[in-house]
């Protein structure tokens, strides 16, 4: 059964990590014949009429991306692959490396030919030592195949590929600090401008995209850019993958048309709530993004609806929140992340991730005081477009969308220093305040 | 300076700025003030601490491009949505900023509260308190009470090594130490562990800090997270009184900011915006000033009448030395009466100290003491251009290509070696560095060419350096009268065959036509060098080779020199221009011409001697042989500079007389018959000039020592008690008089010198015009690579150098005992293992010392820092020839010596 119209099409079919099983469905087939006709420049611009946007949370045009290496440079020119996912509540680049690492390989050909480069680089999160391996197997095969090295499907473009894995910071998932990384330095997200795509890795041009973006490139090349308007959304374009986790029936990755509504996926796709769960409120694209309440679900999964409804598309990592879960509880979660990742460059996300996760430690154990959702909300605030890169952003903005949309349950902890819904921490307190029993039924 | 500007608008006020400027700087030319932590002058823009936001914005435009007006006919302001960080974002036409807009503060006010988040708060026993950037603008832009009211994260304190204190609590992650300490510095030797709210500033090991204790990231903290140690709790900045002067310590010509209290300097500072060095020191600098009040220092003079040397007084000690002078002067004529020393006095005291000399009827006069073969007086300003306007540091470091030949600038000029650090680092200068050691400069990471000189080919390196440039294609920019050299030297240079200088120096001929290429076609070029080459026995040739070498790459032109002499002390510059050598007068000017002596013969009342003197290594062999009578040292150890020891000690005992001026009561103030007690460079004012040949005021942080004079009092004494008609009332009186005589220093006046002074240049046409010369090598033979025995390499490193460095505890500590370094295969090769103790044997003597292993020492030699008090280098014997050898054994007694 088919997953997707576009990258989750075959993506069970057993032993595709392979090359034979790859090519057998039509991979690498097209590579040829576009490097043979189509010109880097051909190709940035039918990229730029698909409107192909980055997938991994900015949604940045992809060709206009291209479109700024400069042409005239004595400078060597990079293609890095953003594999650091670790945006929490994503998990689809890990899947689609896993199981289709060769069209992977085939993007980022394609996409190293446009931008003039003849070396790319895979940066993989830290934990994704297995899909390292994987990778480094389809490379061999690639290689071996003539597929990659110094004459890629017998033209004369070179293409080298090297896999580099993270040291588990979250931050080189930004580009800059991915690229900070990737030369050794300590992950830390640099000044732009310059951008990466006029002065990126080792001070060359360099051009940054998410596994899934690269992977959407061989089918746009291969039939045009109308063929991929055929999906989603006419600012939108084409499908997206969505990791949906949370007490649905079904939570896992689903490749969908942008523009969909979220309870479309959460009803048809993931089989709605598992039994006894209500919607309480959904993060549609990453922990980094404000929530969605449980009256705003018809929204469509597009970069403009979701804008509109005061949140982003981000990632695709779709978290849903039942109604049995504690906002605060949730929020000092997220919270507790991001300033554990925090890279401590600026001061606005260093302290105030710090400063808000105390907030709310305090708010979640019962100690809240009236003037504390005020404070967090003015934390949030003072750190909203002051950080130095998105991270600051990423951990204000669900704060500050918690507060505008479920502030009674932070008022009741406050008033009543419990939390109203938690029921996992009171069955623990319960737990434990009863230690005889827990034995016996031990 | 481009013409081109951009206007911008900041908070209502318009100004015009060079394109590029950052928008920090250019509120600063508006007199809007822009707080800052992270950002700093010297390091490129972070963007890290988000203090200085603020709102900016560009005027909206049509779509064909013309300004979009409003109601009232300005220009509609489209405003970012964000504030921005103004030390990283760079002037545009129109742009408009505000500082003091509601969105500008509250951001402001935000980051300044998150400063504060996790700061202890603990001004009341921060040493930085009272001067603290953090505590300012807190005052300045904070909240006046905390809403942060969580526990505090919190760090354990470190001593990172016997110079930086850390306080990682205090920190606000501003980088500035890191990125100092590596991108000025060169040296690496922080980093911050861990990330996020954990992020703290350490050693890369966490184990005391090896580094070149400069200090400086203790200065660039704009809080109190690095603190000085020798300073911590000694005093509140506002106990201090603070006093600009210029550091004692080389040649640079750092301004350096004494907090003294009482009459102890407590601390010193770099001056941030003044001076050439702004807030650079070096250790020496910033932590070496407890000379100045050791209880050795003398109080009174010392004559010695009967056998020992005996307390006297300052009047009688004077009629003393001058009845001996006028005696001695009687008996043997004034020729047999020498002065020696004045490095390190100031050019007031200098100028005084040589013409008390020829108002003796004496040209044997020379600061020179270390010279190892005679060395005309003008030779090094001929060597440096001339007169033509000199080089300065800050174009040292803005240079594309610098060669630096045969010194460690580490030792003999930490300053210059920051210059070419950040050079290279910011500006993409190339260093090239000819030393027999692989010295810092040298080091891989600074991306240079190593050009590893086997010691004795240095002046074989200097004509092949010449010849390949030559081959390059007729030289330009030479006046006539240089060109005309260029014939014959073309002829001489024929002979320097690449194979020959492969055999005499080690380096492969591709490596010095390369060097040669880059020097002569990059169009911003430098030549450094130091002490290496003038205290070499072939000096003089070495130096000739030096202006060959500038003349054919460029380095010199008829207008400008870039060639830069970083001598050993504070005072040499000065001594070579006020004359403190045999054959010239001040300003360079030669005594065999009636009419240069004619202004000195009328404004001194006497009659000048036209002979030239003897030169330093002239006049100890003269004193040896007991030709000379009577020596006056001024500030120097003569028993530890002179190049033999043996001479020097025969010399002192076979005087009839010896004056020694000193702050201590030195091995040769020892062998004195009179001592004069003279004051430090903090007790004085006067002049100095440093190695870019800049004018600068000293000024007095402390009243002299009681029993302490000046120099300027002790010269003016004797002369007048000789019959001379002194009559200075202070050292501003003597530099009137410098002004009114001397070429290059006229015009100029202590009025002139604030905040940074000018630097000198011959008036009109160069004082020296300059030549092109065949330099021949009077050892390149075969018998520089025979011989046997080690070379022996010397020079002065960063915690010793010069004769008072010993004197501070701090300093000596860091230094860590004297040892010789061998490279590890010497070592092997000797049967010796770290720490055993050997002796190194020269011609003269022998010198026993723990070996020590440092690969930049080349398999073949031997280095000996000269400047350690248990160090005698010059007992081995007098180099000659190439150098000196020694030969190396182990001790006899097994005993591991030293530590």
């Amino acid at each position: 059964m088919s997953r997707g119209p576009l990258l989750f099409k075959d993506i069970d079919t057993p032993g595709l990590a392979g090359l034979e099983v790859y090519r057998g469905l039509g991979g690498y087939e097209a590579l040829a014949e576009v490097l043979a006709k189509k010109s880097p420049d051909d190709c940035i611009e039918v990229v730029k009429a698909s409107g192909l946007r980055g997938r991994g949370g900015a949604g940045f045009p992809t060709g206009l991306k291209w479109s700024f290496v400069p042409k005239d440079t004595p400078k060597p020119k990079y293609l890095v692959c953003n594999a650091d996912e670790s945006e929490p509540g994503t998990f689809k680049d890990r899947e689609l490396i896993e199981k289709n690492p060769h069209l992977l390989i085939e993007g980022m050909i394609l996409a190293a030919r446009a931008i003039g480069a003849n070396v790319g680089y895979v940066y993989l999160r830290g934990e994704f030592a297995w899909i390292q391996r994987i990778l480094d197997r389809a490379i061999a095969e690639a290689t071996a195949a003539g597929l990659l090295g110094p004459s890629v499907a017998g033209t004369d473009f070179r293409l080298d590929l090297y896999t580099h894995l993270g040291a588990g910071a979250y931050i080189c998932g930004e580009e800059t600090a991915l690229l900070s990384s990737l030369e050794g330095y300590r992950g830390q997200p640099r000044l732009k401008p310059p951008f990466p795509a006029v002065e990126g890795l080792y001070r060359c041009p360099t051009i940054v995209n998410n596994v899934e973006t690269l992977m959407n490139v061989p089918g746009i090349l291969a039939n045009g850019a109308a063929w991929y308007r055929q999906w989603g959304t006419e600012k939108s374009p084409g499908t997206k993958i969505f990791s949906v986790s949370g007490p649905v029936k079904r939570p896992g990755n689903y490749e969908l048309p942008l523009g969909v509504p979220l309870s479309t996926l959460l009803n048809e796709h993931c089989g709605g709530m598992r039994d006894g769960f209500r919607v309480k409120a959904v993060i549609p694209g990453g922990s980094s993004v404000p929530p969605l309440p449980a009256s705003l679900l018809d929204t469509a999964l597009d970069f403009e609806s979701l804008n509109a409804a005061g949140t982003y598309l981000g990632s695709g990592g779709v978290i849903v929140l039942d109604d049995r879960t504690c906002i605060v509880d949730a929020l000092w979660n997220i919270t507790r992340f991001y300033r554990h990742e925090s890279c401590g460059k600026c001061t606005p996300c260093r302290e105030g991730t710090y400063w808000m996760a105390e907030v709310l430690e305090r708010l979640e154990r019962g100690e809240g005081r009236d003037s504390d959702i005020a404070l967090l909300d003015e934390v949030a605030d003072n750190i909203l477009g002051k950080s130095f890169c998105p991270l600051g952003d990423a951990a204000a903005m669900p704060v500050m969308g918690a507060i505008r949309h479920f502030r009674e349950e932070f008022e009741y902890h406050v008033t009543h220093r419990r939390c109203r819904v938690n029921r996992r921490r009171e069955e623990l307190d319960a737990l434990r305040s009863a230690p005889a029993a827990a034995e016996v039924t031990a | 300076m481009s013409a081109k500007t951009v206007k911008v608008t900041i908070n209502g006020r318009a100004i015009a700025v060079p394109p590029g400027t950052l928008l920090t700087d250019a509120a600063r030319a508006a007199e809007v003030h822009i707080p800052v932590f992270c950002s700093h002058p010297r390091l490129p823009p972070l963007g890290a601490c988000r203090i200085c936001v603020v709102e900016v914005g560009m005027p909206r435009r049509d779509r064909d491009g013309s300004p979009v007006l409003g109601a009232d006919g300005s220009p509609e302001i489209a405003w970012m949505p964000k504030p921005q960080t103004a030390c990283t974002t760079t002037v545009a036409d129109g742009m408009v900023v505000a500082t003091e807009s509601p969105g500008a503060v509250r951001a402001r006010k935000g980051v300044m509260e998150f400063l504060l988040v996790n700061h202890p708060l603990d001004c009341p026993v921060c040493d930085e308190g009272g001067e603290c950037q953090l505590q300012d603008l807190a005052f300045a832009f904070g909240h006046d009470f905390s809403r942060m009211d969580e526990a505090k994260r919190t760090f354990v304190s470190e001593d990172l090594g016997p110079v930086v204190k850390k306080e990682a609590n205090r920190c606000i992650v501003c980088m500035r130490c890191v990125r100092y300490c590596d991108e000025i510095m060169g040296e690496d030797a922080l980093t911050a562990h861990q990330r996020g709210v954990r992020t703290e500033i350490s050693s890369f090991d966490r184990q005391p800090l090896e580094c070149e204790q400069c200090g400086n990231c203790i200065e660039v903290c704009p809080v109190g997270a690095l603190t000085a140690l020798p300073y911590r709790f000694k005093a509140r900045p506002w106990d201090l009184r603070q006093h600009v002067t210029i550091c004692p310590w080389c040649s640079n010509g750092c301004s350096v900011r004494l907090g003294v209290r009482g009459t102890e300097i407590l601390r010193a500072r770099g001056t941030e915006h003044r001076g050439v060095n702004q807030e650079y020191l070096c250790a020496r600098g910033r932590f070496g000033y407890s000379f100045v009040s050791a209880a050795e220092r003398l109080t009174g003079p010392l004559l010695r009448l009967g056998g020992a040397l005996a307390p006297a007084g300052f009047d009688e000690a004077v009629a003393f030395t001058a009845s001996r002078l006028r005696e001695i002067a009687a008996r043997h004529g004034p020729g047999s009466i020498a002065f020696l020393g004045g490095e390190k006095l100031t050019v007031e005291e200098q100028y005084l100290f040589q013409k008390l000399a020829r108002t003796l009827g004496t040209s044997h006069v020379d600061a020179r003491t270390r010279l190892t073969a005679p060395l005309p007086g003008d030779a090094i300003l001929k060597a440096t251009g001339g007169g033509r306007p000199a080089l300065s540091l800050e174009e040292l470091g803005s240079a594309g290509e610098v060669l630096v030949l045969g010194d460690d600038l580490q030792g003999e000029g930490p300053f210059a070696q920051a210059v070419l650090i950040r050079g290279q680092h910011q500006n993409g200068l190339h260093l090239t560095v000819a030393h027999p050691r692989r010295v810092k400069l040298a080091r891989p990471k600074f991306r240079g060419e190593w050009l590893a000189l086997r010691p004795g080919g240095e002046v074989a390196l200097l004509n092949a350096l010449a010849r390949a440039a030559l081959d390059l294609g007729e030289p330009q920019g030479m006046p006539p009268g240089v060109a005309a050299g260029l014939p014959a030297l073309r002829q001489a240079l024929a002979a320097w065959t690449p194979e020959k200088v492969e055999r005499v120096t080690g380096i492969e001929p591709a490596a010095v036509a390369a060097a040669a290429r880059r020097l002569r076609e990059t169009p911003r070029k430098a030549i450094v060098f130091g002490r290496a080459l003038v205290e070499h026995p072939q000096a003089a040739a070495l130096l000739q080779a030096v202006e060959n070498l500038a003349w054919l790459t460029g380095a010199l032109t008829a207008e400008r020199s870039f060639v830069m002499y970083v001598g050993p002390h504070s005072g040499t510059q000065g001594a070579l221009d006020m004359g403190l050598v045999p054959d010239r007068l001040p300003g360079y000017l030669d005594p065999a011409d009636a009419a240069a002596r004619a202004p000195f013969e009328k404004q001194w009342g006497v009659a000048l001697p036209s002979a030239p003197g003897m030169t330093a290594p002239e006049i100890l062999k003269a004193a040896a042989g007991g030709r000379v009578r009577a020596l006056w040292i001024a500030g120097d150890n003569w028993l530890r500079s002179a190049p033999d020891r043996a001479l020097a000690e025969q010399a002192l005992a076979g005087a009839e007389l010896v004056i020694v001026s000193e702050l201590f009561l030195t091995e040769t103030a020892r062998a004195a018959h009179v001592v004069f007690p003279a004051v430090s460079f903090a007790e004085k004012e006067g002049v100095v000039v440093n190695c870019e040949r800049r004018l600068q005021r000293t000024a007095r942080a402390l009243s002299p020592l009681r029993g302490a004079r000046t120099d300027r009092e002790t010269f003016q004494a004797v002369a007048r008690a000789l019959g001379a008609g002194w009559s200075y009332r202070g050292a501003e009186d003597v530099y009137r008089e410098i002004a009114r005589l001397v070429p290059g220093y006229r015009g100029t006046g202590w009025g002139t010198m604030l905040p940074l002074g000018p630097r000198w240049a011959s008036d009109g046409a160069a004082a020296v015009a300059g030549s092109l010369a065949p330099v021949a090598d009077a050892q390149a033979g075969p018998g520089v690579l025979a011989g046997d025995g080690l070379w022996l390499l010397s020079g002065g490193v960063l915690f010793q150098q010069g004769s008072l460095s010993h004197r501070v505890e701090l300093l000596q500590k860091l230094a860590k005992g004297a040892r010789a370094f061998f490279g590890a295969g010497e070592l092997q090769r000797l049967g010796l293992a770290e720490g055993d103790a050997v002796v190194l044997e020269g011609p003269a003597g022998s010198l026993t010392l723990p070996a020590a292993v440092d690969d930049s020492v080349p398999p073949g030699a031997v280095f000996v820092p000269y400047a350690y008090p248990e160090v005698q280098v010059n007992r081995l014997g007098a180099p000659a020839g190439a150098g000196l050898r020694v030969k190396a054994r182990r001790a006899e007694v097994t005993a591991r010596v030293g530590a």
